[in-house]
């Protein structure tokens, strides 16, 4: 598969990053970061969805509609305007999901 | 102890918060402690619903309230604010933070914030019995322990543990319980800047600490929460312990590579996760019910949208059927009540029985016979589908198109409902969680074309003109639509917020609990827009009894004839239309024969009565939503839009038609 390299600041550009919006569904990633607004990074971090907490995701909605994705054990709704500013680092799944 | 020496034994008083997540079983555990013993209203000034209710219980009478439901208690919603004011300021004697089992870490992340308020938290365990369905079992003991506060394993929709959770509300509210609660302690980085900054805050603010624990104070400033650091502002050294907060957050968020909130998140969410780790096993794994089943067909890429028009269909015949056969049942039972009233007052004077009859009756029986009947079918529907779940779906499905209008998926229920009736609409766009948000929702609902206008359009123009000229008309009205909210999404203030919202599984909705959210709902609405509606037919029917109506009419004249091209007679069906949309179009018929009237005045009636001004039981509902201010702006607006579209539509079609 082939992922956009996320190029930015120190410590993680070396790692392969994509957005949570290019995991495909069923596939699971680790959060990095979320970039964008102050209010949007903080509501996402309020919600669970902090930087080092594992997010699966669970459905592409049509249309460019937003995502559904499950972090500690509960299933969110992220536009995909949202889901775009948050990088993961995809997780080389083992397991059958 | 102090309680009971004030107060005779047998009427101690308790007051008693409902707190936590959306979705929890707030609102059942509410109805479980209170019966129909229930208010439901909005909170002072704000579109939030507030419940309260009373019930006796061993000599206590203790008051409950619901608060709104919140995953933080930061300064994000409306609901947020809302629900930790109350906390703080009024200082109610127990919190029942209620739980989902099938969610302890995500709900943890509340109870550690309101421990970080110093509340007498009692946590509510519920759900445990669809946690168990999960095969997640929770060691209420050890997470008691570790919070140093009593849980009480609940399961809310059968009042299985109802009881025991009474008696340790009780026993906590008179110390026969004592509280150890955890001490939430950050990491040392954070710990360090957050003492440093109490300090500070203790000694240069102590009346603020009155109010707020000094820590939770450091807390919020240190994290940047708009609401607390815009209150320190108002302290004379506010400033220099905000510049002094300000610079130990970039130190943290220099050593994190992350914002101050979100390293505060962080730190909740590992406490949170070590807790929900230690105190849950995790038993035979989950099997695929129903609930995933219908989840899956419903939020299908495909499948999902025939589902929704298909809801969507359903939802209107049973309002609008259910309604109109409602509404001419209950005006056929009421229908010679207004003579009836008119005989009866015979001995007055001829004036004095019109206004009376026509203005405080008519508008009573127009509330029963035109509002009631679509508002009731509509109350009980929402119910269902907050209830049963559907509602984050569809919003799943409608938010990018949603997004066109500067609004997200959430606004695509109040916008259907729009189409039928306005009413109902603008009181839907409260499910919206911003002011922001709710503000644009609402206006663009009343914009659309409402059962009564489709009534207009379809009278007249899609009889006299043809059906071509109404569909074209329609669609016209669905691009201002676009267009105006649109204009209002980049004129308003404020960070426009993307689509974040928890996808609750489904549930049966239960029976008891859709009534009872329908009839406190009920009450609400025609304690606030009965007074409305009677007012505003009465102002009207003086009016005319007085003969100020036509000064009104030659007052309006260079609008409505000079602008607007129409005949002078027209004013008069468009002010009474203020209380009623279709009855413009009565009442014009009953001046002038309709075809005598050209194509183009056609269109431009049925134009300006598409927008011009909200009807009365509309303006009832956006004043009982926005507020009088923002109710102003969105009537002048409309009847703003009305006139310059009517006027321009005009001349514009004069030109084509000539
Ligand atoms: N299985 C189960 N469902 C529950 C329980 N408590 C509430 N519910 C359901 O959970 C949903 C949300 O409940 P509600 O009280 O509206 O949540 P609120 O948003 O916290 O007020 C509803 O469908 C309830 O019927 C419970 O203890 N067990
Ligand atoms: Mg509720």
């Amino acid at each position: 598969m082939f992922r956009r390299k996320v190029h930015g600041d120190d410590s993680w550009n070396d790692e392969e990053l994509c957005a949570l919006t290019e995991l495909a569904e069923g596939e699971k990633g680790v959060i990095v970061k979320a970039i964008g607004g102050f209010g949007l990074v903080r509501r996402l971090a309020e919600m669970g969805l902090t930087p080092g907490t594992e997010v699966k995701l669970v459905k592409k909605g049509s249309f460019g509609g937003p995502v559904e994705v499950e972090v500690r054990g509960v299933a969110l709704a992220l536009g995909r305007g949202v889901a775009s500013k948050v990088l993961v680092k995809p997780v080389k799944d083992e397991t059958h999901d | 102890m102090l309680n009971q020496l004030k107060m005779k034994p047998m009427t101690r008083h308790l007051r008693v918060a409902l707190a936590g997540n959306a979705n929890v079983g707030k609102s059942v555990i509410f109805n479980q402690l209170t019966g129909l013993n229930q208010v439901v209203g909005n909170w002072p000034g704000k579109t939030v619903e507030r419940a309260e209710g009373t019930l006796h219980f061993r000599g206590y009478t203790i008051r409950v309230i619901d608060l709104p439901g919140t995953y933080s208690l930061s300064a994000f919603s409306i609901e947020e604010i809302v629900s930790r004011e109350y906390i703080a300021v009024e200082k109610p004697d127990v919190i029942i933070n209620v739980v989902d089992a099938s969610a302890l870490e995500r709900n943890l992340y509340l109870t550690l914030q309101l421990l970080e308020l110093e509340a007498p938290v009692v946590m509510a365990l519920n759900q445990v019995d669809f946690a168990a369905k999960k095969g997640i079992r929770i060691n209420v003991e050890k997470l008691s322990k570790m919070l140093g506060i009593p849980v009480v394993p609940t399961v809310a929709i059968t009042g299985s543990g109802i009881n025991e959770l009474l008696m340790t509300v009780v026993a906590v509210a008179n110390g026969e319980i004592k509280l150890n609660p955890l001490k939430v302690r950050f990491g040392a980085e954070v710990e360090e800047k957050v003492q440093k900054i109490q300090k500070l805050v203790e000694e240069r603010i102590p009346q603020m600490c009155a109010v707020y624990p000094a820590r939770w104070i450091a807390i919020k400033i240190l994290e940047w929460d708009e609401d607390i650091v815009s209150k320190l502002k108002n302290y004379e050294d506010g400033a220099k312990v905000l510049a002094y907060a300000k610079e130990k957050a970039s130190e943290l968020e220099k050593m994190h590579g992350e914002p101050s909130p979100v390293i505060l998140a962080s730190e909740r969410y590992s406490i949170a996760s070590k807790i929900a780790k230690e105190v849950t096993t995790l038993e035979t794994p989950p099997r695929v019910g129903w609930e995933q089943k219908l989840d899956t067909i419903t939020t299908h890429k495909i499948l999902g949208y025939p589902i929704l028009i298909g809801v969507i269909l359903a939802m209107f015949s049973l309002i609008f059927i259910g309604g109109s056969f409602l509404s001419s049942f209950l005006e056929s039972l009421l229908g010679n009540t207004l003579s009836q009233i008119e005989v009866v007052l015979a001995f007055l004077p001829h004036e004095a029985v019109k206004i009376v009859a026509d203005g405080v009756f008519g508008g009573i029986m127009a509330g029963i016979t035109i509002a009631l009947p679509y508002i009731v079918p509509f109350y009980i529907i929402l119910a269902l589908l907050e209830d049963s779940g559907y509602l984050p779906r569809a919003a799943f499905l409608m938010d990018n198109l949603m997004h066109r209008v500067g609004l997200h998926g959430k606004a695509f229920i109040p916008l259907v409902l729009g189409y039928g009736c306005s009413v109902p609409a603008c009181i839907g766009c409260r499910i919206m969680e911003t002011e922001r948000e709710r503000l644009i929702a609402t206006f663009v609902v009343t914009l659309v074309p409402c059962a009564a206008r489709t009534v207009v359009i379809l009278g007249l123009v899609g009889k006299y003109v043809g059906l071509h000229a109404a569909l074209a008309l329609y669609i016209f009205d669905l691009a201002l639509v676009f267009i105006l909210g649109r204009i209002a999404f980049k004129a308003l203030p404020g960070e426009p917020v993307g689509l974040i919202m928890e996808m609750p599984p489904y549930k049966k909705p239960s029976l008891k609990i859709v009534l009872t959210k329908t009839w406190s709902r009920t009450k609400d609405f025609v304690y606030i827009a009965f007074p409305i509606i009677v007012a505003g037919s009465l102002a009207i029917t003086a009016l005319d009894v007085t003969g100020f109506i036509g000064y009104v009419t030659t007052g309006a004249k260079p609008l409505i004839s000079g602008w607007l091209g129409l005949p002078e007679a027209a004013g008069v069906p468009l002010i009474f239309g203020v209380l009623r949309k279709e009855l413009a179009l009565i009442l014009f018929s009953e001046l002038i024969p309709l075809e005598t009237l050209s194509t183009v005045q056609m269109i431009v009636f049925a134009i300006v009565t598409m927008f011009y001004i909200p009807c009365v039981a509309t303006i009832a509902a956006l004043l009982r939503e926005l507020g009088w201010k923002k109710t102003m702006a969105i009537t002048v607006v409309d009847v703003c839009v009305a006139l310059l579209v009517g006027g321009m539509a005009y001349r514009l079609l004069s030109l084509i038609m000539a």
